[in-house]
């Protein structure tokens, strides 16, 4: 995010217009800008933004942000290096954006069933994380809601039920599939409208397993909230313990140790390099191709038996801390980590080698599920999706976190955006990865690996780029204990870019497009 | 009907139903061999089957008569086929056994029961199985009625026991073209056995399934009779390519030691041929469900050319 203050001011006034004074514009602890803007202001401001080709990337509500209104809409605005954060107050109605900026009809509705804020002229009000089942006018993320199990309504109206859209015509045909699958994978719908074989409309439901872990994290000592941001997606558990800390470290002051960055780059990286090897051998097996899958699969496991070395999990659970890091990685065990890393490379190559030169592999990936580049801001589409198809987003180069803006090479975007697209830019992703780790490693430096942080109260925003895109991660510590944790996923985001990727594609096609986006279940379903 | 004929019957059945399961898991292992892994044990298929033979059937509220008979017909209709195709010992035709018309249509009923079971149940995974297996038979069957054609040509007949007597007594395949015509053999066994590259039958995933989600809804012992029927199918158009192209060993002539002999040998045979299946679906990944069609045009080819090459030569 922009260092200097004063240039970072003007470059948020160069978006909002001359109309509103520099004056108000005020810097948040992590490079973001905040402007309250009263409700007459908002519409203009929110247009004015959207013509800037400013991204929506989070919309959330907090109570009792600011003293003379009960409920806060926060809306994160991007563009290029620059975050700027609108604070519009609401007694529990608002307009709605989403016309205007896609991206943020899913967040609405989030805020619907979270806090029960309507919004005016949305074309969507469908319930989102809360399904029929949950009883009306409940909404768990009110500070006057206790966190105790719910009296689930037992049976629901047909009225109630969900409303799927309806496509109608000669020959369509609805197929229904899940939220129960036969692999073993988390519950989701999807509301297929084909003709034959070919994909007309699809429609996905998620959040079937809602787990409250924002309502969970709130009146927690900072401290213990790490272990919660860990568990909202297992694959992603550095990234989102990263980005929370980050957020903590930036509101209190917390200075984290070099040796610390350096680690939990490292750390970053594997996760990375574990959940790419993770999609390529899923991709392959979904194309029955299981002598390719295997190359990927096995590099895979010793990637998460090296974490369970590095960290004593393979997950890498329990490691990132606020201020650092909990243990110390010796220096034994990261010389094992250097050869791992030029044996992995090695055997990556004849793998990558080996698919790229089957036919029927290619003939597969391309040129399936395409996600157009003029999708990406709307529907703000980031991660590996976004650079197959031609967006220049990584937040490692457009908001360096840690030692970032030394180590990160410039994103290589390809142009397709299809399958075999999204396969390469992994690849050479996880090959810039590996490379990354071994000049760290080189470069390692000596120290601690943490600093006592002290708790203060604050605010702030921090973004973390996960293997599946950008993580948003908003926290608010108030009287020394969490008030507000707020996280959003890549894959909430992303998950909405299937719906267009699948439009004209084949029903036994589905399975590869998915699991070339990878998108997390969890991670959207908090 | 002679005693050779009875007992021909007898040892076919028994040869079949015996060896199906090993084929089956041989190609398993062989694609866990080129994955890098160890796979399962050759006798997996057999422990498998007698799990599902204990387990309890379980129909779903849907379901009416047709998926109860089901698994009967399937298995009866893929049990008379094999006797159309001898494995080690070929007697003298009786009736209409052996003729290659109805061993074609006895493989098409079985798979028609089978569509209609995928349907009966009522989940979408079914249908579109059987949707696709039709759409697949339809285009498969012209070229299939064309590669029969092909070996009725080579050997002036319908019966398949006379094609195996002749090529038996020269052991070596009766006509150069019956090499080419084993390349339109294979790719028929592939498409009628659902796999590689045309089905998958490892998926977990069911909207790519097509043999996989007509038996969706099978369970217990009728899913032990739909798979057992698979294997039986696959052992038996192995043996077609086995006893035509390479068929010495093959016995004609009732006495043990023959007998004995040919079923070595057709093991041997079998299990090589399945380790090149196995092989074969390890090179490749499933094609575009829309691209099969040109997989299909290649048997037609192969086929058309050696009616040429009959009819000219």
């Amino acid at each position: 995010m922009a260092t200097d203050d004063s240039s970072g001011i003007m470059a948020v006034q160069g978006l909002v217009g001359p109309e509103i004074a520099a004056s108000r514009i005020t810097p948040g602890c992590n490079g973001e800008y905040y402007l309250h803007v009263g409700e007459t202001e908002f519409g203009p401001l929110v247009t004015s933004l959207a013509l800037h080709k400013c991204a929506l990337i989070g919309l959330f509500c907090t109570e009792g942000f600011v003293s003379a209104s009960r409920f806060s809409l926060l809306y994160v605005f991007e563009y290029k290096a620059t975050v700027l954060i609108l604070v519009r107050n609401t007694g529990g109605v608002a307009t709605s954006v989403a016309r205007l900026l896609p991206s943020a009809s899913w967040f609405e509705r989030e805020c619907r069933d979270g806090f029960g804020i309507e919004f005016d002229g949305a074309f969507d009000e469908r319930r989102l994380f809360l399904h029929e089942t949950y009883p009306e006018g409940f909404h768990p993320l009110l500070k006057s809601v206790r966190n105790e199990p719910v009296a689930m309504r037992s049976a629901v109206d047909p009225a109630e039920e969900y409303p799927f859209r309806k496509v109608t015509g000669v020959g369509i045909y609805q197929v229904p599939v899940g939220p129960v699958h036969a692999g073993i994978i988390e519950p989701g719908h999807f509301r297929f409208s084909v003709i034959g074989e070919k994909i007309f409309n699809l429609e996905i439901r998620m959040f079937y397993k809602h787990r409250g872990i924002e309502k969970l994290a709130e009146g927690k000592r900072p401290q213990e909230v790490v272990h919660i941001a860990e568990a909202v997606s297992g694959d992603e558990t550095v990234a989102n313990a990263t980005a929370y800390c980050c957020a903590v470290e930036k509101c209190t002051g917390t200075a984290v140790p070099d040796r610390a960055w350096y680690l939990r780059t490292i750390l970053l990286e594997l996760e990375r390099i574990g959940s790419h090897l993770g999609d390529q051998a899923g991709m392959l097996i979904d194309i029955a191709f299981p002598l390719g899958a295997n190359q990927f699969a096995v590099i895979r496991e010793d990637v998460f038996r090296m974490n369970a070395l590095l960290t004593g999990s393979r997950f890498m659970r329990g490691m990132v801390e606020i201020g650092g890091l909990s243990k110390d990685i010796r220096k034994e065990q990261l010389e094992e980590l250097g050869t791992f890393v030029r044996q992995a490379r090695k055997r990556y190559r004849v793998g990558l080698k080996i698919v790229l030169s089957t036919s029927s592999v290619l003939d597969r990936f391309a040129p399936t599920g395409i996600i157009r580049k003029s999708l990406l801001r709307p529907l703000n589409i980031t991660g590996p999706a976004a650079r197959a198809s031609g967006g220049r987003v990584d937040v490692r180069v457009t908001h360096p976190y840690g030692i970032y803006d030394r180590c990160v090479p410039a994103p290589k975007p390809l142009h397709d955006g299809d399958v075999l697209s999204r396969f390469t830019v992994k690849a050479s992703e996880i090959l810039d990865s590996l490379d990354m780790i071994e000049r760290l490693l080189a470069s390692m430096p000596d120290g601690p690996v943490k600093t006592e942080p002290v708790v203060k109260d604050g605010y702030t925003l921090a973004l973390v780029e996960s293997a599946r895109g950008q993580n948003l991660c908003w926290v608010w510590i108030r009287n020394g204990v969490v008030e507000r944790y707020k996280i959003r996923t890549a894959s909430f985001c992303n998950w909405q870019a299937i719906e267009h990727a699948l439009q004209g594609e084949i029903v036994p096609d589905f399975p590869l497009i998915n699991k070339s986006l990878n998108l997390s279940y969890a991670g959207t379903d908090l | 009907m002679t005693f050779s004929f009875i007992f021909y019957l007898i040892i076919n059945t028994v040869a079949v139903l015996a060896i199906a399961p090993l084929f089956m898991s041989i190609i398993k292992k062989v694609k866990a061999w080129t994955q890098g892994r160890r796979g399962p044990s050759v006798f997996q298929t057999y422990f498998n089957l007698a799990k599902l033979l204990k387990k309890e059937v379980i129909y779903s509220s849907h379901s009416s008569w047709i998926m109860r008979v089901t698994p009967l017909v399937n298995i009866a209709a893929i049990l008379v086929a094999a006797l159309f195709v001898p494995l080690v010992f070929v007697p003298e035709p009786v009736g209409g056994i052996g003729n290659i018309i109805l061993l074609l249509y006895l493989l098409a009923l079985a798979k028609f029961f089978m569509a209609l079971a995928g349907l009966d149940a009522g989940s979408s995974f079914g249908g579109m199985g059987s949707s696709r297996e039709m759409s697949i038979s339809a285009i498969i069957e012209p070229t299939t009625i064309i590669v029969f054609a092909a070996l009725v040509f080579v050997f002036k007949t319908l019966n398949v026991f006379e094609m195996f007597i002749t090529s038996a007594a020269t052991g070596t395949p009766a006509t150069p073209t019956l090499i080419l015509l084993a390349i339109s053999l294979f790719i028929i066994l592939i498409v009628e056995t659902s796999r590689i590259p045309v089905d998958n039958p490892e998926t977990h995933l069911e909207l790519t399934m097509i043999h996989e989600g007509m038996v969706l809804e099978q369970s217990g012992s009728n899913l032990a009779l739909m798979e057992l029927s698979s294997a039986v199918k696959l052992t038996l158009l192995m043996a077609l390519i086995i006893n035509l192209i390479v068929p010495f060993g093959l016995a004609t002539s009732l006495t043990l030691g023959t007998i004995v002999v040919a079923a070595v040998m057709f093991a041997l045979k079998g299990t090589i041929l399945a380790g090149i299946i196995g092989l074969f679906e390890s090179s490749m990944s499933k094609m575009r469900f829309f691209r099969l069609p040109s997989l299909f045009a290649m048997a037609f080819f192969f086929s058309t050319l050696i009616i040429i090459i009959e009819v000219f030569a």
